[in-house]
């Protein structure tokens, strides 16, 4: 079940997913920093639907319910996804997409080692689907100033859809850097002048820049002790860099930066965290850079003329369709076997 | 070589002759339906138009008091599109005008429009659009009633600067996580009643009906 | 005709060779329309009128259809019988005709039909073949049926939406209102809802047909597939 080469020391599933767990962590704490504790809430609310859902499938399935449960992947996949949407997401809407991932996307192919498609992706392509409308209510970054929500108010915007009086959600939520990028180019303006506007910093939107600085700081734990391999997210960051610096120097009125794109949305999560399971990823090096490099092309394409303002999920989808083809291309062929020289 | 020409004739013969009651049924079905169709398509276009346009505004044929309109910038057509004049007691009530709203999220919207003849919304339908479904479609009448915010407005009332949504200084509602669809329509909407307003004396003057039916 | 052959072929059509959920025919249209139950069996009642309609047509006259021409004298009166729907839905239920739309003419691309009338219609007569195909054409209502049921509750709370346009304005009340104040789970109505919902119905048919060949403590478990068409999306 646990078969791809690139784990260099032996570990058992349930070690690799807790230092991938923990790698997180840098990211979540500037999360945060800059956004209030919600994410927090939301982060545990995914763990108990995922292990809840889990262990019923399990049962269903007639499996032997502790040693799955214990391997921490369906943990892994909660974080994932929590971490994909905002943070002022309504109780429902975190469990009836941590459910959907967990016991559509995993169980119902097979388990851990046979979903063809990334389960935490799923749960957020299905809430993107279904309720778009709450997708783009994100959290203003206090670096922002303007109104804050306290944490009791955070909490009784989840769990009972009630702001404070005399709130509205436009005056504590906003869309996201890319979306409002998206909107703005839309108006007709140029980049320059969308990027003088106060929600962006010095890379992308303010507060989520160093968000993904933070995830990028675990991925390269991650890279450091051998728990992923450096051709996805190499190939990644490198497919989306090109793309976006091309149409960056042919038009830089209409195109942002690379570093833009590399420092906004979801980019910096999906190079180190998501792309990387190993489940759903290629098993040959050659592979695996195609199969990132796609993602990363995608990711620039739906950004910049899709419907959605970030493109990582749908584009590891697609990237995660292709693997079983992927891998056949890349399988170094069997010695003696015709075809097999070249 | 003669028997099988033979039996290539005779399969020829026989595909035709099925060809030929094929095409007798359909040509008789055809006819038979041919009226009911037409009506019902009326039928349904008038119900739209009776949904913009209030039934006390006219007693004319609304349906067959129709113009061609030229493709026009400010209506964002880009071919002929058709006018229905409505009329009360001769007299030029309002007009529905098809438009198109190009810079929506997702594509065109297409619109149509009903305006009293002294320039005031009587009333604005989404006909086809391709917004995201359960964000950008609330434009739709039967998801949301938002569209019926342009009933009565005018440019009379309404300057350039209040053609916008809230969120841009104008006076139109919009929903919070979808702004470009409502911003789109709104702008369509401005230029349609431009268009009126430059073109009123043509929309309504040209190619008097020949007679008028009273309803 | 016995009354045994009537109950066989009844069966066979409806539940043994389901379209639907066993022969996996014609998944276009079943995909597609299947956002309610309304939708679902219109188009599902369409379908099964020109079945029956190609089977009785085509049996009589199939000693007269020389063998090499019968896929296109089959496919030239089954074009004319659609043709003839859709001009009658067009004239009399306008309002389910537009919702419909392309699907109702495209029952002529519908592997299905052809299916049955090479498989069944062109080697019996009349009435067991008008009765295989309006059978046959039941049992793609009634997973159409189910499948828009399950897609229309999950998506919008209700049951019957949009039956006005079937039956006419008295209607209008018919529809239920089965979870009020649902915010709606737009994934169920759009296209993935489509498949997720008839996998679930191909898996709930086959644990079924697991269960009763357990109870009949018989070995085989594999459900026969027919031929003549391939399964793929028409």
């Amino acid at each position: 079940m646990w078969s791809s080469p690139f784990i260099t020391q032996p570990s058992s599933v349930s070690q690799i997913m807790l230092r991938v767990l923990l790698a997180l962590i840098p990211g979540i704490a500037l999360y945060v920093w800059y956004f209030g504790p919600a994410i927090l809430v939301s982060i545990a609310l995914a763990s108990v639907t995922a292990l809840a859902t889990e262990a019923i499938m399990l049962k269903l399935r007639n499996r032997p319910i502790k040693p799955f449960l214990s391997d921490n992947s369906a943990l892994l996949t909660a974080w994932l996804l929590a971490l994909s949407i905002p943070p002022l997401a309504p109780w429902w809407m975190v469990v009836v997409g941590t459910a959907f991932a967990i016991a559509i996307s995993k169980h119902l192919y097979g388990g851990l080692g046979n979903n063809p498609f990334n389960p935490a992706m799923i749960g957020y392509a299905v809430l993107i689907i279904s309720f778009p409308v709450h997708m783009t209510h994100w959290l203003t970054p206090h670096a922002l100033g303007g109104t804050e929500l306290t944490f009791g108010e955070q909490l009784g915007y989840m769990f009972n859809g009630a702001l404070p009086a005399g709130l509205t959600l436009d005056a504590v939520t906003m869309a996201t850097p890319l979306d409002t990028l998206k909107t703005q180019l839309h108006l007709g303006l140029s980049v320059d002048s969308i990027r003088d506007m106060p929600i962006y910093g010095h890379l992308a939107g303010k507060g989520s820049e160093m968000v993904a600085i933070g995830f990028a700081i675990g991925g390269l734990y991650l890279l450091f002790i051998r728990i992923i391999s450096w051709h996805l997210p190499v190939a990644f960051l490198a497919a989306l860099f090109a793309t976006a610096g091309v149409f960056h120097l042919v038009d830089p009125v209409h195109y942002v930066t690379p570093l833009f794109h590399w420092f906004s949305g979801a980019a910096m999560l999906g190079a180190f965290f998501i792309l990387t399971d190993p489940v759903t990823s290629p098993t040959t090096a050659r592979g695996k850079l195609i199969f990132a490099a796609g993602a990363g092309l995608l990711t620039y394409l739906i950004r910049a003329f899709g419907g959605y303002p970030d493109g990582m999920a749908f584009a590891t989808l697609l990237m995660n369709i292709c693997v079983p083809l992927i891998d056949a291309w890349t399988q170094p062929k069997v010695f003696g076997k015709k075809g097999g020289g070249k | 070589m003669k028997r099988i020409a033979r039996s290539t004739l005779q399969t020829a013969i026989n595909l035709v002759f099925f060809a030929v009651i094929g095409t007798a049924i359909l040509a008789s079905v055809f006819f038979l339906t041919h009226d009911k169709i037409v009506k019902s398509e009326e039928g349904e276009k008038l119900k739209l138009i009776m949904q913009i346009v209030p039934s006390a505004l006219f007693d004319n044929d609304i349906i067959q008091d129709k113009l061609d309109v030229p493709a026009s910038e400010l209506l964002g057509t880009g071919g002929t599109s058709v006018a229905y004049r409505a009329r009360l007691k001769g007299e030029p009530s309002a007009v529905v005008l098809e438009a198109v709203a190009p810079d929506g999220y997702s594509g065109k919207i297409a619109l149509i429009l009903a305006v009293r003849a002294n320039g005031e919304l009587a009333g604005v339908r989404v006909v086809a659009h391709k917004e995201t479904p359960g964000l950008g479609d609330y434009i739709e009448l039967p998801k949301s009633p938002w569209i019926k915010g342009f009933d009565g407005k005018s440019r009379e009332v309404y300057k350039d600067a209040d053609w916008k949504v809230k969120k841009d200084g104008g006076q139109f509602d919009y929903m919070a996580g979808a702004t470009i669809t409502p911003r789109a329509v709104v702008k369509a909407v401005n230029k349609a009643l431009i268009y009126f307003g430059e073109n009123r004396d043509k929309l309504f003057a040209a190619n008097p009906p020949k007679k008028e039916t009273n309803k | 005709m016995t009354l045994q052959e009537f109950k066989d072929i009844l069966h066979n059509g409806v539940w043994k060779q389901n379209t639907g959920v066993v022969q996996l025919l014609g998944l276009c249209p079943l995909l597609a329309v299947s956002s309610t139950v309304v939708n679902g069996v219109s188009l599902g009642l369409a379908t099964a009128v020109v079945m029956a309609l190609s089977g009785a047509a085509i049996a009589p006259i199939r000693s007269y259809v020389p063998n090499e021409i019968r896929i296109p004298v089959f496919i030239l009166i089954i074009a004319v019988l659609v043709t003839v729907v859709q001009y009658l839905m067009n004239a009399y239920m306008y309002g389910l005709y537009v919702v419909l739309g392309i699907f109702i003419p495209l029952i002529v691309t519908n592997c299905i039909v052809l299916a049955r009338v090479e498989a069944f219609a062109s080697k019996n007569t009349l009435l067991p073949s008008a009765l295989d195909g309006f059978a046959m054409g039941l049992g793609l209502t009634a997973v159409l049926a189910v499948l828009g049921g399950i897609r229309e509750l999950l998506g919008k709370g209700t049951l019957l939406s949009g039956i006005d346009l079937a039956l006419g304005d008295m209607a209008k009340d018919w529809v239920l209102h089965v979870l009020p104040n649902y915010k709606g789970f737009l994934l169920a109505i759009l296209p993935p809802g489509a498949f997720i919902g008839l996998g679930c119905l191909i898996a709930g048919k086959n644990w079924l047909n697991l269960r009763a060949e357990r109870k009949r403590k018989s070995g085989a478990t594999v459900i026969p597939i027919e031929a003549g068409c391939t399964p793929a999306m028409h």
